[in-house]
């Protein structure tokens, strides 16, 4: 995403325009109004006595509401200052615009403004690959309104424009001819309203504008009073924690099948919608500051729990899906994402969740609702994930074969997974990162099933099976003249021996023997990953091994708040509170906002954290991972009806409180002071 | 004489009935409206669900939880497994109001598809150890 491109959002409607409110979309350009995945307007462009309006600033009052300052003129020299307008608008079924001209002059003028609009109802599958469309186009002008359709069979979706005050209404826009006295204003609003239509739909309920501000407005305050509380002598991680949680709010939506709760959303602009992999580690990541989110997404995820096997979707009985689509392409099965399950690490985090959840609430009654659904993603482990046969692994590889995703796992794009020698394996991959998350979760599902579903029997067979997938996990995947874990096995069972932050995911979910766990910490602090802000994708060196590569050398934060958690988790809480410090302090460069990857370079070589060219943000992960940092350097950990705190911190930060955590100990305080030199590596390197 | 064989809808309402528990839509709660259009002629169904117990009658009363309409062919293959109900609610082949989860919850119900080959590969054939 360029600069200067302003986002506002609620659920999964949001505008992306310019600094001046316009939005001129082209089919790949991601610009417009967007509401379940298609885009219901790609031109509204504001324009007086046909001139086209410069920003002078932008306020975002709220993640729903912007304000434009504007004058007349777009160049650096005002042809007309005597005259200014402000845009303030704010997303809620479509959006709601309160434009207003205010005269400076002390003779009044006359002026034409208009408003050009369009929608080219694009998908957003069609933004992103540039596709044309299929159906046909409509424009009507009833009752003031200024109606824009498109139709293709009984897919039926329309967008409606009007204003408050009364306007020429013909078909490419609204025009007003209005006085405005001297030193007076004038102003209307402008609706725009998104509809499905046909197929029998009456059309969505359209709450009232002002109403919905008026409750996201207070849904706010509520949310980000009901958190924990920051108190640190470092400003910027106060401001970096405000903006996590502001951001979260954001990206929660409410999908049709969630009954009106909220779960997260993965990113703007591409990714507002229900992904499992997505929802899951973000609710991780806010478990000790917001865990109904962990509830929820349980919930909606279960609900959509595969039960038969489908090709087409790549689904089979027990999958947690991977990604949810409102779209023509989705409608008409041109795409696979109704829901699509082709990822196979949802599934073993889904029970990891559950437990971790249970773990910080008491909500046993939960983890009983449940129970059929955790069993049936344990059973998938087992009986549908091995697919190369009878290995003892998760394996991946799409039935779908036109449509369906290649790499199953979190690092999905094309050239993640690489031999040091930078050749690709062929399918079915068994990525190491899996064969943790299976072994985790059989752990965790023991757990349940000993102390809440009272099945001895079952946790007895989770313990064993957990028991040996570490022992040959160990045993297939050490590379042992590398000393680390290798990034896959191959088809051939070999291994796909490239060095990555993987091995950091390892770690998290306990399947490092202890003996082992040395070297692959040193490895993660060690030159070849860790750039001084964090740990790359792939280790510098590597064949594939790029900077700015999607995967393949660019610094995740999600990647790294997990990274951390699994160093805490083998006692490596210095080197964990180093690289929160490193995120952290790279969060500060994008005003606390993290984005979805910045560049591998070296710390000390390009001094600030390099934004990877088109990353998401905000990103609900991303934004997720200073709240998981905070809770590894606080070394929270729930114990019993306890919540264990256990400070290692790095120097910078100070003194930090973080009060009112909620859990099953009601809320407790806690508090540490900041001691770890984390320069010391990094001085040491140069 | 032999009752007439009953076309698929009614054959599809008969199993559900016949369902009785279904542990997978334990959640569900309420009653769903189907009316099934064919020609002039539209038929109506409820299927009340009650902690996984359900019930199909002919007669519904007050307003249920969830709402479908569809055409009796485009909703006999999504009965049979055929077509994917979420798809055709977003393409408009399916008009539903309401509570979705009652949907999804009832194509739980709905036959699967043909099972896939299953993918094995030569080479790692076997577990080791």
């Amino acid at each position: 995403m360029s600069d200067g491109v302003v986002k506002i959002l609620d659920g999964n409607t949001f505008v992306v325009s310019d600094e001046a409110g316009d939005i001129e979309a082209s089919l790949t350009d991601p610009t417009g109004l967007f509401s379940f995945d298609t885009r219901f307007l790609s031109k509204w462009v504001l324009t007086i006595n046909g001139q086209r309006l410069g920003a002078l600033s932008v306020d975002d009052l709220q993640y729903f509401e912007t304000r434009f300052f504007l004058v007349p003129g777009t160049g650096t020299v005002y042809i007309d200052a005597k005259l200014s307008v402000i845009r303030q608008r704010s997303v809620a079924a479509g959006f709601h615009e309160d434009l207003t001209i205010l005269n400076h002059a002390d003779k009044s003028v006359t002026l034409d403004i208009r408003i050009e609009a369009a929608s080219d109802f694009a998908d957003l599958f069609e933004v992103k690959d540039a596709l044309k469309k299929k159906g046909t186009y409509s424009t009507s002008t009833r009752g003031g309104k200024l109606v824009l359709g498109y139709d293709r069979g009984p897919f039926s979706r329309a967008t409606e424009i009007s204003a408050t005050k009364p306007a020429r209404v013909d078909s490419e826009g609204l025009s007003f001819r209005v006085r405005v006295p001297a030193h007076g204003e004038w102003t209307t609003g402008l609706d725009v309203v998104t509809a499905r239509l046909g197929g029998g739909q009456a059309p969505v309920k359209v709450a009232d504008p002002a109403r919905a501000r008026a409750r996201m407005a207070r849904d706010l305050d509520r949310w980000i009073s009901a958190a924990p509380r920051i108190e640190c002598d470092w400003d910027a991680l106060k401001n970096t924690y405000r903006r996590s949680l502001v951001d979260l709010a954001a990206l929660r939506f409410s999908p049709p099948i969630a009954g009106g709760r909220s779960l997260p959303a993965a990113g703007l602009p591409w990714f507002m919608t229900m992904f499992g992999r997505d929802s899951i580690f973000t609710s991780l990541q806010a478990l000790p500051f917001t865990p109904e989110l962990a509830a929820t997404t349980l919930r909606a995820l279960g609900d959509w729990q595969g039960v038969r096997l489908d090709d087409f979707r790549d689904e089979d009985p027990g999958r947690i899906l991977h990604e949810m689509r409102y779209g023509e392409m989705t409608a008409f099965e041109e795409r696979p994402h109704s829901p699509y399950y082709g990822s196979v690490d949802a599934t073993p985090l889904y029970v990891i969740l559950l437990d971790e959840y249970e773990l910080w609430t008491g909500d046993r009654a939960i983890v009983r609702e449940l129970e059929i659904e955790a069993r049936a993603a344990l059973a998938w482990i087992d009986e549908y994930a091995d697919i190369a046969g009878d290995t003892g692994y998760i394996w991946y590889k799409r039935r779908n074969e036109k449509t369906g995703l290649e790499n199953q796992c979190w690092k999905d794009s094309w050239d993640s997974i690489s031999y040091r020698d930078g050749s690709l394996p062929g399918f079915p991959r068994a990525t190491c990162e899996l064969q943790g998350y299976a072994y985790d979760a059989k752990v965790r599902g023991a757990r349940l099933a000993r102390e809440i579903w009272k099945d001895a029997e079952l946790a007895a067979k989770l313990e064993a099976e957990a028991a040996d997938l570490k022992r040959r996990f160990n045993r297939d995947y050490w590379v042992a003249d590398g000393e680390y874990f290798a990034l896959a096995l191959d088809p051939d069972g070999r291994q796909v021996d490239a060095l990555g932050s993987n091995n950091g995911h390892l770690l998290w979910s306990g399947i490092v023997d202890k003996t082992k766990a040395k070297a692959v910490a040193r490895h993660l602090l060690g030159p070849r990953l860790f750039s001084g802000w964090g740990v790359r994708t792939l280790a510098e060196g590597e064949a594939r091994y790029n900077p700015i590569g999607y995967h393949v050398g660019t610094v995740w934060p999600f990647d790294n708040s997990f990274v951390a958690w699994g160093l805490r988790r083998y006692g490596f809480k210095d080197e964990a509170a180093e690289i929160a410090s490193g995120i952290l302090e790279a969060a500060e460069f994008f005003d606390g906002r993290l984005p979805e990857a910045f560049g591998g370079y070296e710390r000390s070589q390009t001094k600030y954290p390099v934004q990877y060219p088109t990353a998401c943000s905000p990103q609900a992960w991303s934004t997720g991972a200073p709240l998981l940092l905070l809770r590894t350097m606080l070394g929270l950990e729930p114990q019993g009806e306890h919540l264990v705190v256990d400070p290692v911190l790095p120097q910078e930060i100070g003194h930090l409180e973080l009060l009112d955590i909620p859990g099953r100990w009601g809320r407790i305080d806690a508090f540490g002071r900041g001691r770890v030199d984390v320069t010391k590596r990094l001085r040491s390197r140069r | 004489m032999a009752k007439p064989t009953p076309d698929p809808t009614e054959r599809f309402f008969d199993a559900v009935a016949e369902f009785g528990y279904a542990p997978l839509l334990r959640k569900a709660e309420g009653t769903t409206r189907f009316e099934i259009v064919d020609g002039k002629r539209t038929s109506r169904w409820f299927v009340t669900a009650n902690k996984g117990h359900l019930s199909v009658s002919r007669r519904g009363a007050g307003d249920p939880e969830c709402a479908i309409r569809a055409d009796k062919a485009i909703f006999e293959k999504i009965a049979s497994g055929k077509l994917n109900a979420v798809a055709a609610v977003l393409r408009g082949d399916l008009a539903i109001e309401g509570d979705w989860r009652l949907l999804i919850w009832m194509q739980r119900l709905f036959p699967g598809q043909r099972p896939p080959r299953r993918t094995r590969t030569a080479g790692y054939a076997r577990r080791r150890g």
